[in-house]
């Protein structure tokens, strides 16, 4: 905002304000973050919808995602083409949904959608590995992997089906408050 | 969403678990789009993502509805946009009647468009409803159907959120689980529809109000971010935050609200008392002999003991400035109605935060909460990182052992933990105890040697009163510190737990310190000191400055020493932590204090403000320089709910009771303060009424006194009604308690018939692909003409006539080809018959699939439903119906299959009439194909030899029969 060039319409911001977490002065803060990242491929007005995509490379590397061990996977879900490739409003979308403000219920989609590793839409044993994989640098034993991730669908498995449908983790969730809290990134 | 559909494609757990035509499509390429370039790609791709969640489990879709919705939801909107987009806006325009009828709409009051999400998933249910239970006449709506389908349920979301207010509306459209695009596109579709249907009633009016609106809402947004701007400590808190874990916040989040707290309460009392005392008479009425000698900063007496930080310095006269200010009732007020409001608020903030964190918590789950829940998605330190993974490593590791180790526990083993918990319980409890004793003690010692009178103390008496409030702070510190070693020898199940005891001995130290200290003040002080609520003013603000300065320390010692003690000396006890439950204790006491205090002391709130944004730094670097993030991930949301909870329950409540205890039943000082020559506080109010009933027209305010306040009956009738409400309540909750139980066992339930129902799937599946291998060979036939169809680049709905075609031409080609072949024998069976009959449909049925991969996955069912039933039949005959293929064959094939051409292109036109009920598709279906078996027995009918032809007819209706039977069998399922 500080210098005159107008990166956003009004009726843009407004857009964004209604359909996102953000005031538009985060909505600035956003864009700005997102032109950092690549300065020479965003532009700085955007006024006209300009069709840019920057590479999940590139997002990684932000310091709010670039320590978390699932970062490719939240830059992975949130982009349209699954492979990482955010535009700014998939940029802005991600940002959002990991608010604080967002809903629970919001919230508990896209932590599904990231721990989906295979995309098969449950939470089987292999997506629980890989997600204890990535909890742990790979130090804990297969077998103590494999007693973990059995343990964690017994317990959470409601229709026993042993892999986690939506509705099983849905139903984790809410009963564990903390995930509100935690699965919040500040921009 | 390409994502999606790749894994619906190459996921081997489809292939084993549900009949997946998606699958299907891929491993055999009979799709006659699927070898050149897809003209129509846009929309395939699009079909395949949107249907892999909605027919991925098509007969029992409406139970297990939930499963498939998040990517359902989301894949159906997110997928290739230009196709979306010009959908939409082609749709706009049909008038919304003729939409509404297609499907029964759910009315949605205002109140619940929290619940837009819910409303999408209704959405999404009855899409997947609009196929009923396997009928292959359903294939016939693909994609109109789905496209339509799609265009009813924006159009329903588009209508109610125009009909909810602005600010509901932008709430429902933030929470709408989709990307920003799909956001902003029905947004925008609102708002036109709101302006149209607008710019009809009233064109320049709605003109105006809009642009008023939308200013108004530009300016309000704007405020916030400048509220945001203003926002205390963002960047330290995502700081810390990023460093250590949600679980340390808790303690800044919870410091930074009491300091709001306080900001409140300071601008209370000093609006509402103080700035009316200073507009009126600015200087305060010092003695000549008192100065200002340093020492007030920590003692508080002195010459402070005259300014207006104490009740002392308040006078009761009514103030005659621009208008009567009755300081008396002032003061009361101001006093009554802060408390009122902080307990309003505690209340508020605590119901809020169980209601989020409590209600629904459940222990029993931890791997599964460990794996999936427990990542701090804030944490951004590479450090942090580490430590976290290593301390989650540590702890799955150990949570593995206790579950081998806990059976080990022997009766003496147990018997020893009790012992240690009794013990430690009883020494916890005993220090308490005698530490409130001694401290009580020590105040009656010390205030044998003061005089009565506080301006006679010397200066020596005055630093001797730092006495008591440094002994006090000294057990603050020392004692929990030593409540911390008990946990060296007591083994608690689970950290919780040990958590949950160390902070019930700490509020037990506290609350008993506090207790003595008031009973002290209440009944000692009040009796002896001539101006005593200045004097008990005084003691808090010494308890609030020492206590500051011993936080300080403790946060030296505790942190900075141990820390050094850690890194140099003893590297086996490592770096400390930053224990949240004792440092959140020591805020809460400190806000006790304070509480306490604003009745003898209006403008403490002041200095409790500097602390607290003193203590803020204080305990930032300190962590920052000292600590490391704890090792245990607790459940910190719920740690938060527990503190807010005990700063109410005995901190708040307490110093509530003491401040009613001190303006009903003390004696105000006589020399000092607004209440003096009154019998309590209290009496105010009473004196005020007895004003008030000279003046006409407030007999109202007098009657609600008599009768009201002053009224046991009232109080009677109160309490009365909250027991009821309450017990009602409670029956509620035990009722919903019930509910949640019954729910939770028909998940389950379903989840069993769910898994039964795929058992038996995967059985029918298994033994299925030696068939398939055979119809393969027929398939080549029909591949090389499709294919030249495929260059043409046929509109999406031309698929359906192309499939038909293609299905002709086979059709000619098998005829083509049986009748060259071996000649009929003559004694061919019914039952061979009826199989050849069965096997063509399957066919056919299969190359239909392939043109409608993604939609038809019902339509299998259907057919594997019924290959169930006649499964033995077929294995035994299979091996003559094809090599043999005789003219019945085709024939019965031909009917057949001009059958199910005709019941397609009817329930084509059914397609509009969505959801038309399972048995009346099933209907249309039977007549239609007798219809055609009718029509297309003349022209054949004398070639082939008499017999086949009942043959073929009789085949066909059995196999009606079976697939009906089939049918029932399937709904029986459930």
């Amino acid at each position: 905002m500080g210098n005159k060039q107008t990166i956003f319409t009004d009726e843009q911001l407004d857009a964004y304000q209604d359909c996102t977490f953000f005031t538009r002065k985060e909505i600035l803060r956003l864009h700005g973050r997102y032109h950092e990242l690549a300065p020479h491929l965003v532009p700085m007005d955007y006024t006209n919808d300009p069709d840019c995509k920057l590479p999940l490379a590139l997002i990684v590397n932000m310091p709010e995602l670039k320590e978390n061990p699932f970062c490719s996977r939240i830059v992975e879900s949130f982009s349209e083409d699954g492979f990482g490739n955010l535009s700014f409003n998939e940029f802005v979308d991600m940002f959002s949904v990991l608010s604080e403000m967002a809903p629970r219920e919001l919230k508990a989609i896209y932590a599904f959608k990231i721990y989906d590793f295979n995309v098969d839409n449950y939470l089987c044993k292999e997506d629980l590995e890989k997600t204890l994989n990535r909890l742990t640098k790979e130090e804990l034993t297969p077998e103590e992997v494999q007693l973990v991730c059995e343990k964690a669908i017994e317990e959470a498995d409601l229709d026993g089906d042993s892999k986690l449908s939506y509705a099983d983790f849905e139903n984790m969730i809410t009963r564990a408050p903390d995930f509100l809290s935690t699965f919040h990134i500040r921009i | 969403m390409t994502s999606y559909r790749n894994g619906g494609f190459f996921n081997a757990a489809y292939h084993d678990s549900e009949t997946l035509e998606i699958d299907r499509s891929k491993t055999h390429h009979t799709n006659p789009y699927a070898g050149g370039e897809r003209p129509d790609e846009h929309y395939s791709t699009g079909q395949t993502g949107g249907d892999a969640a909605v027919g991925r489990v098509p007969g029992w879709r409406e139970e297990s509805w939930r499963e498939s919705i998040p990517m359902g939801l989301i894949s159906t909107h997110s997928e290739s946009p230009s196709w979306h987009h010009d959908l939409n806006h082609s749709t706009f325009q049909i008038p919304p009647d003729s939409q509404r009828d297609q499907s029964p709409h759910v009315r949605l009051s205002s109140k619940a468009s929290g619940h837009m999400t819910m409303r999408w998933r209704g959405i999404t249910m009855r899409r997947m409803s609009m196929f009923p239970n396997g009928d292959p006449a359903n294939v016939a709506f693909t994609e109109d159907a789905i496209r339509n389908e799609m265009e009813t349920e924006e159009q329903d979301l588009v209508k109610e959120l125009v009909a909810l207010s602005t600010r509901d509306r932008i709430r429902a459209i933030r929470d709408l689980p989709m990307s920003f695009d799909e956001k902003k596109h029905i947004r925008s579709h609102v708002l036109a529809f709101k302006s149209s249907k607008q710019s009809r009633q009233f064109t320049c009016f709605a003109d105006c109000t809009e642009t008023v609106s939308l200013s108004f809402r530009r300016c309000g947004s704007s405020m916030s971010s400048a509220r945001q701007t203003l926002e205390l400590w963002q960047g330290v808190m995502k700081e810390i935050g990023g460093k250590f874990g949600t679980s340390v916040l808790i303690y800044f989040v919870f410091l930074k609200w009491l300091l709001m707290f306080n900001i409140f309460s300071f601008l209370v009392n000093f609006g509402f008392i103080t700035i009316p005392l200073l507009v009126y008479d600015p200087s305060p009425n010092i003695p000549p002999n008192v100065s200002f000698s340093g020492l007030e900063i920590l003692s508080g007496a002195g010459y402070f003991h005259y300014t207006v930080m104490y009740y002392g310095g308040y006078s009761n006269e009514t103030l005659h400035g621009l208008m009567e200010y009755n300081m008396q009732l002032a003061y009361f007020f101001t006093t009554a109605v802060y408390m009122v409001l902080c307990g309003i608020a505690l209340i508020f903030s605590m119901a809020s935060s169980f209601k989020k964190n409590y209600v629904l918590a459940d222990p029993t789950s931890n791997s599964a909460w460990q794996l999936l829940c427990s990542w701090d998605f804030s944490i951004t330190n590479e450090r942090a990182v580490r430590q976290r993974k290593n301390n989650l490593r540590v702890q799955l590791k150990e949570s593995l052992s206790e579950k081998a180790q806990r059976e080990l526990l022997t009766l003496t083993e147990e018997l020893k933990h009790f012992g240690v918990y009794l013990g430690s319980w009883l020494l916890s409890t005993g220090l308490a105890i005698g530490c409130g004793a001694s401290i009580y003690y020590l105040c009656q010692y010390q205030q044998q040697l003061l005089p009565a009178d506080a301006a006679d103390w010397s200066l020596l008496q005055e630093a001797e009163t730092l006495l008591v409030p440094f002994v006090v702070s000294l057990v603050n510190l020392v004692v929990p510190l030593f409540y911390s070693l008990f946990n060296k020898f007591e083994r608690y199940s689970s950290q919780r737990r040990q958590i949950y005891a160390l902070v019930v001995r700490n509020v037990f130290l506290k609350i008993s310190i506090l207790a003595v200290l008031c009973y002290y003040w209440m009944n000692v002080v009040a009796k002896k000191f001539s101006c005593w609520e200045s004097v008990v003013g005084e003691a808090l603000y010494r308890l609030v400055i020492v206590d500051f300065l011993f936080l300080m320390l403790g946060s030296f010692f505790g942190e900075f020493l141990s820390n050094v003690i850690g890194t140099r000396l003893l590297p086996r006890l490592g770096v400390p932590e930053f224990d949240v439950a004792r440092n959140v204790l020591e805020l809460i006491y400190a806000q006790t204090l304070a509480w306490i205090g604003i009745y003898f002391s209006p403008l403490l709130p002041a200095i409790q403000i500097l602390k607290f944004f003193l203590l803020f730094y204080v305990k930032k670097v300190s962590l920052v320089q000292n600590c490391q993030p704890p090792r245990r991930s607790g459940r910190a949301a719920q740690m938060q709910t527990i503190f807010i909870a005990l700063l109410f329950f005995p901190f708040f409540v307490g110093a509530l009771s003491m401040f009613a205890y001190t303006a009903w039943s003390l004696t105000p000082s006589e020399q000092c303060g607004p209440f003096r020559g009154l019998n309590n506080a209290f009496s105010v109010v009473g004196v005020w009424i007895d004003d008030l009933e000279e003046i006409p027209g407030s007999q109202w305010a007098v009657w609600i006194y008599e009768n009201v306040i002053r009224s046991e009956i009232f109080y009677f009738f109160i309490s009365l009604i909250i027991i009821v409400i309450i017990f009602i309540f409670w029956q509620v909750t035990q009722g919903r308690k019930q509910l949640i139980g019954l729910l939770r066992q028909r998940i389950v339930n379903e989840g069993k018939d769910k898994s039964f129902l795929l058992d038996k799937l995967q059985n029918l599946q298994k033994s299925q692909p030696d068939k398939k291998s055979k119809q393969k060979n027929q398939k080549k036939h029909s591949k090389r003409r499709p294919d030249d169809h495929s260059s043409s680049g046929q509109s999406n709905s031309n698929a359906m006539v192309q499939a038909l075609l293609a299905r002709q031409q086979l059709e000619q080609e098998d005829e083509r080809c049986s009748s060259d072949g071996v000649p009929v024998p003559s004694d061919i069976s019914t039952s061979s018959a009826l199989m050849q009959a069965m096997l063509a449909r399957q066919r056919a049925d299969d190359q239909d699939e392939d043109k409608h991969s993604s939609s038809s996955s019902a339509f299998t069912q259907a057919v594997q439903a019924r290959q169930r039933a006649e499964g033995r039949e077929r294995d035994e005959h299979y091996s003559t119906g094809f090599s043999e293929s005789p003219i019945n064959t085709s024939s019965a094939f031909t009917q057949a299959m001009q059958a199910r051409q005709r019941a397609e292109e009817d329930g084509a036109d059914d397609a509009h009439d969505l959801p038309s009920s399972v048995s009346s598709v099933m209907m249309q279906v039977v007549q239609a194909r007798e219809r055609a078996e009718k029509e297309d027995r003349p022209p054949w009918a004398p070639a082939p030899p008499q017999n086949s032809a009942p043959a073929g007819s009789s085949a066909l209706i059995q196999a009606m029969l079976a697939r009906q039977q089939a049918q029932n069998e399937y709904d029986d399922g459930y």
